[in-house]
């Protein structure tokens, strides 16, 4: 083959996927581990560096131009398109499967003030940015509602894990900015909503009537709630039809599949997909089988997601983004004070001081999936141009390196987070530290904590597959139990400590009486024999 | 969580008889009965004795928290006795135990218990509740005490 043969476009998409697929890995993998960054900065990068607007020019040996420009002059193939929207929807559908709803609806009152801030003025402050620059002529211009849609939404597991290794979690701020996420994720849903909704009733989006916002607002909120109400009321019907096929994987694959056609029906009533995907992911949320599927699709979306994120990077043309990057500037910054005050502010009222405000406020800063997908779907409808894309990547990158730098910073100072020291005292992380004499016996206790949790009809939910770090939470009651090695440590706030000792010495006292039996041992210890009798025995006599 | 429900004036005892830790409990387990929700009485106290045998519930100043799990109750079930004089319930500070807290729920469901047991023994870190309430002379008074 020479080096400037042009593969078959199906071969082509292979390599692309292929190359795609090792690059985000290894990218994402040698920025967290050597940097300490998030992961998904890496696999932006890798997207850019090798995208047609860089690298991508170039031939690759034997394979020409893996990277070019599409055909149509598009920066990615739309074999490489549908993969990204199909990431898209899955990333939507676990997130809308993460989100604890019961925390949603009855959790702290600061979470949803703060969260309704953060929104409000992210989307102002981004929205104002394109009509201060001249990029959009009015509020209701496509370039002002994307570019407030983009600044909304907070991604908020960089600074979850940026909490959890602070040990921060069950903070006063670490319980608000987690609250604020769920709101967040939420709002910044219905905004994309009523932001695609307005841009295709419009057209080019300019011909569009403040008169005619309402009806739009009204359709989009309307199916967002519709769908929402029937997808929480018959959850758990589905999910008994669901339970009918038993295997884990085929009822992973069937919520996947209705997630998709969701999807679907959410694009044909002028909604975007991940819209749909979300819906189902939430609707399932509250059923038995959330575990199940998020097992099961976490696989696919480990390989898929980076992809996304590196098709998103290719997109970026760095000749556009060059001519506007004073505004992109200005725009990452607006984006940085839009969170730091949208969501300091309100928690500044909510029982917080300065310090605490401020770690709420830039605990609320990074962005991630859905700013890039808001992103992707306004380049991919026309509704946005490379430049305003290139602004919204460039958004993303600075707040994703800024946020957990800030949090992390704003931790340094040990002072209380909150007003009233009364307050501070009650809510004060106390820990429960164990050691057993091994890992695994550390692992056991770990399960057996989470068992007795969940049958106190508490929400657990493991923070990352790759650590064990959980979430532990009922109404206002919120604790972390993680643990490395041979060491088990539940943080709570210093007025839920009894209950916590109190779940973990009965736990304690289930392992003694267990290890006493099996000191016993008499029916184990021929368990163990009839387990291992004849292994080695039978000199293959049996085999035919 | 509703704290009022399983705890009434029924379940309440001002005036313990026994003087054993197994007396107490059995006295407890009775009282238990009268919340109408008990469908073997001797399940119940076997479960609550289980317990005990693991490691003794008798806390420090007086407090002890018996509780079980069995599936001879429909729900969770609460009592509250006092006995002031006291008795050896092998307390981890080694005094008598006087106030006692027991609850007991269906193993095989799930729902509070500990976080029951833990809610309603809070206000019994207060001295002055541990004294009103030995010197309670109604449940009604008691249920006030820890309820409000």
């Amino acid at each position: 083959m020479s080096g400037s043969a042009e593969l078959h476009p199906l071969v082509q998409f292979v390599f692309q996927l292929g190359v795609l697929i090792v690059l985000t890995r290894v990218g994402g993998y040698w920025l967290r581990r050597w940097l300490r960054l998030p992961g998904v900065l890496g696999e932006l990068i890798v997207g850019m560096l090798i995208g047609p607007y860089a690298l991508g020019r170039f031939a690759w040996p034997g394979l020409g131009h893996l990277f070019g420009l599409a055909a149509d002059g598009a920066a990615v193939s739309p074999e490489l398109h549908a993969v990204a929207t199909f990431a898209s929807v899955v990333l939507l559908f676990l997130s809308g499967l993460e989100t604890d709803l019961s925390a949603f609806l009855r959790y702290s009152v600061v979470g949803t003030v703060v969260g309704i801030g953060g929104v409000v003025f992210s989307f102002y402050l981004g929205a104002g940015c394109a009509i201060w620059f001249g990029l959009a002529s009015g509020w209701l211009d496509p370039t002002a509602l994307f570019l407030g849609a983009i600044a909304t939404a907070t991604s908020v597991g960089i600074s979850a894990r940026i909490l959890s290794e602070r040990r921060k979690m069950a903070s006063p701020e670490g319980v608000t900015i987690l609250a604020a996420a769920v709101f967040d994720d939420v709002l910044g849903i219905i905004v994309l909503a009523i932001v695609v909704g307005m841009v295709r009733a419009g057209g080019d989006g300019r011909g569009i009537a403040w008169s005619d916002i309402l009806l739009i607002a009204g359709k989009a909120f309307g199916f967002w709630i519709g769908a929402t109400a029937i997808g929480l009321l018959l959850a758990r019907r589905f999910s008994r039809v669901l339970k009918y096929f038993q295997s884990p994987e085929a009822i992973a694959a069937l919520a996947l599949g209705f997630a998709l056609l969701l999807a679907g029906l959410s694009e044909m009533v002028g909604l975007a997909m991940i819209i749909g995907a979300y819906i189902m992911g939430l609707s399932l949320s509250r059923t038995d089988l959330v575990q199940v599927i998020q097992k099961e699709v976490e696989g696919l979306h480990n390989v898929l997601v980076p992809v996304f994120f590196a098709t998103m990077g290719m997109m970026v043309d760095f000749g556009a983004v060059h001519a506007v990057l004073k505004v992109g500037i200005v725009y990452s910054l607006l984006a940085v004070a839009s969170k730091v005050l949208g969501c300091g502010l309100p928690a500044l009222f909510c029982g917080f001081n300065r310090h605490g405000a401020a770690r709420v406020g830039v605990g609320m800063l990074p962005r991630g999936e859905v700013a890039l997908i808001v992103a992707g779907i306004g380049l991919t409808s026309g509704a946005i141009g490379q430049d305003v894309f290139g602004i919204a990547i460039l958004m993303t990158l600075v707040t994703t390196l800024l946020g957990p730098l800030l949090l992390a910073g704003s931790f340094e100072n040990p002072a209380s987070g909150l007003r009233k020291p009364e307050d501070a005292a009650k809510a004060e992380s106390k820990e429960i530290v164990l050691s057993f004499p091994s890992p695994d016996m550390a692992d056991f206790m770990r399960a057996r904590i989470v068992r007795a949790f969940r049958q106190e009809e508490f929400y657990v939910y493991r923070l990352a597959p790759d650590t064990p770090t959980y979430h532990i939470r009922k109404d206002e009651m919120f604790f972390t139990l993680e643990g490395e090695g041979d060491t088990v440590v539940l943080r709570v706030a210093a007025q839920y400590e009894p209950l916590a000792r109190l779940v973990v010495v009965e736990e304690m006292l289930a392992l003694r009486s267990m290890l006493h039996m099996a000191q016993e041992g008499v029916n184990i210890e021929s368990m163990e024999h009839d387990l291992v009798a004849g292994l080695f025995s039978d000199d293959g006599e049996d085999n035919p | 969580m509703n704290l009022k429900k399983p705890l009434t004036v029924e379940t309440i005892s001002l005036d313990l008889q026994g003087d054993s830790k197994e007396a107490i409990l059995a006295e407890m387990v009775d009282l238990l009965v009268a919340s109408g929700h008990i469908r073997d009485r001797d399940a119940v106290l076997k479960a609550v004795l289980e317990r005990e045998k693991r490691m003794s519930t008798g806390m420090q100043n007086g407090i002890a928290i018996p509780h079980g799990k069995t599936d001879s109750v429909d729900c969770l079930v609460a009592a509250l006795g006092i006995k002031r004089a006291g008795v050896d319930f092998g307390a981890l500070d080694g005094q008598p135990s006087n106030i006692f807290v027991m609850t007991v729920s269906p193993d095989s469901r799930t729902g509070p218990h500990i976080q029951f047991l833990a809610e309603i023994s809070r206000p019994l870190n207060d001295a002055s509740v541990r004294a009103k309430l030995l010197a309670a002379t109604s449940p009604d008074e008691v249920l006030h005490l820890l309820i409000g």
